[in-house]
């Protein structure tokens, strides 16, 4: 064809857009019916997953690491108040963004850390990295860089629960650009129709990859606005709140367990980070940045708890623990040995061999 | 659910088209009807392969193709030889297509008709790259595509709508919810009160409207291509209606639904309100539909005879159509086959 092409200007130029302002933060969420205590554990869960990532990021600059890494600063308070709401044999299922959900569930630090440095002493002897965490001990179900494909195996995970009349419920996490993929319309739909016990979490950080949310998606909330395509109804919640996250969580994971069915939630965060290790994310507007900085989750968490009676001593010690622990775990990590040879060839099948061949 | 004309033959509404076009397109109809139940004929005489009919279907197609000019694109499926015989796809090649010539599924140039699509959901994307293409050399040319009620599960329709949805591509989506996807029913395929309403969460309008009803077809599709054409956007329609017959004619409905339900369909069949409506106005008599019913006869036997008249297809030519330049390994069977058959030949 001869016809040059003319595609419509302005359509792709980034520089042209308005910023994407946070809502203001909820005071009136301090008044939520959370224990206290459970409060104060899920600021050092956040402190947890913040710190143990920005350790991740410093060892990565450090060259310590191979391959690349996807962090959740500024989303702690998703995974953080998901977790919380969980049953200690429920199953979550991430995505490559996926450290923040595997430390939630309760991985131990030293082998999420030693598994980034490529350690045998790590989750998956040092052979997973960090894109595809796994700690089945803690319900934590993978790790999946494939966008939307997790979704589809997270159904069957719930089914089976559906099926063995466990009362186990699936919890699967996913970027706003997933919404677009049709793995993610095939599994709602499956999902709502079976009435299977699995909330769908969308971590709505308005950006997939370089390439701004809006752009690519012809409805305001990526998540929430697809929701009566399935007969659900539409949850959008403040991702940057943990005690909001939790409620909702709750919710949801209740419906689940009594056999009402799938939630989609839709939870509108910001990564503070580039998508990946190589992205610096100059693409964002500087003022929208700030802005999101200005909300981040453990910052306002913390006014929180002061304004909820914590003393700032108790948040200061809780910090300079996590800090404490997340130098042991580091220390450990580079202290332990890399997977010899004799590791190549396990853990490919479930019998722990590599003898498909045969 | 719009509906313009009630299965009584009552107009409910101002019908979209004068009384002259009606009658064309009531010819037309009893020509798919034609055309569909020789088509059954001939696969019970194994003169087809397996074939899908649509008896029932006769005005969400009709109606619809009529709202096109000539040379906007459709993609279609399987099940959707009325509208493409309507949109200029000669039926010769419906027929040689169904008889499992690859010649079936080559449409002259002129024609803007892609050969029906097998793989559910599939070929919905490709209604939207071609209606995009039409838009980025500033033509105005849109595109429809006709899918079921089971396709609206398929990945390929959430992407196909988005895509369409953010770049305001001038394609309509036009489902015929059929009641059944082979045996599963409507309930069973999605959770969501309507397929229309799939449209909000690709932020397009979607309408519902009685899929038999030919006028309220006509209109809404008539609305629907208006507004791709002023490059306003996609508009997802859905048309309910019903297949009487089976899936395909190697399916046995009677395992999975009852015949009360098909029954209940039967009285509410595409035809027959056109048939009492123009009745009503002087422009239908017995004879008059013997006479069209001879004529649509006549068309399609003519199509056959030319479908079986066309020289059987060479073994060989199983690797054409596909590729502009084949890869080296289709290139190599090729040789391969050329080898076997000199040598049994020689
Ligand atoms: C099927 C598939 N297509 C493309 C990619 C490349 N890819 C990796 S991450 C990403 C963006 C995903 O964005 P989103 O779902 O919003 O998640 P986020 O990274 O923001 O958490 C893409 C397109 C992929 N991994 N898988
Ligand atoms: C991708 C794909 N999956 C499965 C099939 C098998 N198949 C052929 S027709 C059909 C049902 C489609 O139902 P619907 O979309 O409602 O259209 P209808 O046949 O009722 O016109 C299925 C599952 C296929 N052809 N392609
Ligand atoms: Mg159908």
């Amino acid at each position: 064809m001869s016809t040059e092409m003319r595609a419509d200007p302005g359509l792709y130029d980034y520089a042209l857009r308005p910023p994407r302002l946070p809502d203001p933060p909820k005071p009136e969420n301090d008044h939520l019916p959370i224990d206290i205590e459970v409060r104060v554990g899920m600021y050092e869960m956040q402190q947890l997953i913040r710190q143990t990532e920005k350790r991740a990021h410093d060892l990565f600059l450090q060259n310590l690491v191979k391959g690349t890494t996807h962090l959740s600063l500024g989303m702690e308070a998703i995974a953080t108040g998901f977790a919380r709401a969980m049953r200690p044999d429920d199953y979550t299922f991430a995505t490559y963004r996926g450290h923040a959900h595997t430390i939630a569930r309760g991985a131990d630090i030293k082998k999420v850390l030693a598994e980034l440095l490529g350690r045998e002493t790590g989750l998956l002897k040092g052979k997973g990295g960090s894109m595809h965490l796994t700690d089945v001990e803690h319900g934590m179900m993978g790790s999946y860089a494939i966008i939307g494909a997790h979704l589809c195996i997270a159904n069957g995970a719930a089914w089976s629960s559906q099926m063995r009349g466990t009362g186990q419920v699936t919890v699967c996490f996913f970027g706003d650009g997933t919404t677009n993929i049709g793995a993610f319309h095939e599994a709602v739909n499956f999902a709502a129709l079976w009435k299977l016990p699995v909330v769908f979490v969308c971590e709505n950080n308005l950006y997939m990859e370089y390439t701004p949310i809006d752009l690519v998606t012809p409805v305001e909330h990526p998540a929430a606005d697809r929701a009566s395509a399935y007969g659900l109804e539409a949850v959008l919640i403040d991702g940057n709140d943990a005690d909001e996250v939790y409620v909702t969580a709750e919710e949801a994971i209740s419906r689940a367990r009594r056999g009402e069915g799938p939630t989609l939630v839709e939870a509108v965060t910001y990564r503070q980070g580039g998508h990946s290790r190589a992205d610096p994310g100059k693409y964002r507007p500087s003022e929208e940045l700030q802005a999101w900085l200005d909300k981040d989750p453990i910052k306002l968490y913390h006014q929180r708890l002061l304004r909820l009676g914590v003393p700032e001593s108790r948040l200061t010690e809780i910090a300079q623990d996590v800090a404490r622990r997340v130098d042991e775990a580091t220390e450990f990590a580079k202290a332990s040995p890399r997977p010899g040879p004799e590791h190549l060839l396990t853990d490919v099948w479930a019998d722990g061999g590599s003898e498909w061949r045969n | 659910m719009r509906q313009l004309l009630t299965p009584s033959g009552d107009l409910v509404g101002e019908a979209p088209f004068g009384l002259d076009l009606c009658v064309r397109l009531y010819r037309a109809m009893v020509v798919a009807r034609s055309y569909d139940r020789k088509c059954v004929a001939l696969q019970k005489q194994g003169r087809l392969a397996t074939y899908a009919p649509f008896e029932g279907q006769e005005a969400a197609q009709i109606g619809s193709a009529a709202a096109l000019e000539p040379d906007d694109w459709m993609v279609a499926t399987y099940r959707d030889a009325a509208a493409m015989w309507a949109q200029g796809y000669p039926m010769e090649l419906l027929v040689a297509g169904r008889t499992g010539d690859e010649r079936g599924g080559s449409p002259p140039d002129h024609v803007n008709v892609l050969p029906p699509s097998i793989t559910v959901g599939g070929h919905m994307v490709h209604a939207v790259g071609l209606a995009w293409a039409e838009r980025l050399q500033g033509s105005s040319r849109i595109a429809i595509t006709y899918f079921g009620d089971g396709a609206t599960s398929e990945g390929d329709f959430h992407e196909a709508l988005n895509f369409a949805g953010v770049y305001g591509v001038g394609c309509v989506f036009f489902c015929q919810n059929n009641g059944w996807a082979i045996s599963m029913p409507r309930s069973a395929q999605t959770a969501s009160e309507t397929i229309a309403q799939k449209a909000i969460a690709y932020g397009m309008p979607g309408v519902q409207v009685d899929g038999n009803d030919l006028f309220a077809v006509y209109e809404v599709t008539r609305q629907a291509v208006e507004r791709a054409r002023a490059g306003e956007g996609p508009t997802l329609i859905e048309a309910v209606t019903y297949r009487l017959g089976p899936h395909t004619t190697s399916d046995d409905p009677g395992r999975y639904r009852d015949a009360g339900e098909v029954e209940e369909w039967r009285r509410r069949d595409p035809l027959e309100r056109v048939r009492i409506f123009l009745s009503e106005r002087g422009r239908w008599d017995p004879e008059w539909q013997a006479e069209v019913e001879e004529k649509a006869a006549r068309e399609v036997e003519r199509a056959v005879e030319l479908a079986e008249s066309l020289p059987p297809p060479a073994p060989g030519d199983v690797f054409g159509g596909m590729f502009e330049s084949p890869p080296r390994h289709l290139r190599e069977q090729q040789a391969t086959l050329e080898l076997y058959r000199a040598a049994g030949e020689g």
